[in-house]
């Protein structure tokens, strides 16, 4: 377990809905505004804004996760727009 | 009860209610990923693209369908998550 | 005697799960445990029904 899986999730809530910039293993970098953190993985999940209205969801693995750095704190906008991603459909979306 | 055990008990209570919200999104993020072209980036450099099909509860593995790999497309696969770093999906 | 005249009912294994569900997750642990419960059915479905190996046959991780 790496210091970024044995945080707590009141730990992990600080960075939802702020821009970050995650350093992974590998020398791999990933930008974009935190969804949520997985509690039971600690995987990232980052949502970025595409130009064509889209929007790319990243999603890095807590074992990956190296360094998370806030660079944006998100204005009541943004944490409205994060809040609709993935809006709450469970029935349409679970349905086997 | 004692002041100190309340504090407990609330301090408890909230990190119920904030684990539970995060996992919550984060469910909702997976359920939303499937059937979406999706680039996997894995360890020593390989990246590949696939259809996220599934993932399973303890995060050991994703299910994938037709996986592109250096050999050839496989219709369906397993990805090791200790092999996944990231991968990434277009939501429209 | 000495032992215990009633021997506690067996634990069984989905009681013992929701109550670990509900120190983690506390009042949301049923809605959860549902979630977790619909995607890991979709995962051993597709399983079964695609019998899907594992790649790369050798984990990148050692």
């Amino acid at each position: 377990m790496n210091d970024w899986q044995r945080k707590s999730p009141l730990d992990w809530e600080t960075y939802v809905n702020k821009m970050v910039k995650v350093a992974a293993i590998e020398r791999h970098e990933y930008e974009g505004w935190v969804l949520t953190v997985d509690p039971v993985s600690a995987s990232i999940v980052l949502a970025t804004f595409l130009e064509n209205e889209k929007v790319s969801i990243s999603v890095v693995l807590g074992h990956a996760v190296q360094e998370v750095e806030i660079l944006k704190e998100g204005d009541d906008e943004m944490k409205q727009r994060l809040s609709c991603i993935f809006a709450p459909e469970e029935s349409k979306a679970y349905s086997p | 009860a004692s002041p100190r055990f309340q504090a407990l008990l609330g301090g408890d209570a909230a990190a119920q209610g904030v684990r539970a919200a995060l996992r919550q999104r984060y469910l909702r993020g997976l359920a939303a990923a499937r059937g979406r072209p999706t680039r996997f980036c894995l360890r020593a450099g390989v990246r590949v693209d696939a259809v996220f099909g599934a993932a399973d509860v303890e995060a050991v593995a994703f299910q994938v369908d037709a996986l592109r790999t250096p050999l050839g497309v496989q219709a369906a696969a397993l990805l090791r998550c200790t092999d996944v770093l990231a991968y990434s999906f277009l939501l429209d | 005697r000495t032992g215990r005249s009633v021997q506690p009912p067996a634990e069984r294994p989905g009681e013992r799960r929701m109550a670990e569900m509900k120190k983690l997750y506390g009042a949301e642990a049923a809605k959860i445990q549902a979630m977790e419960a619909a995607m890991q059915l979709i995962f051993d479905r597709n399983c079964d029904k695609k019998q899907p190996k594992y790649w790369p046959i050798i984990p990148l991780k050692l």
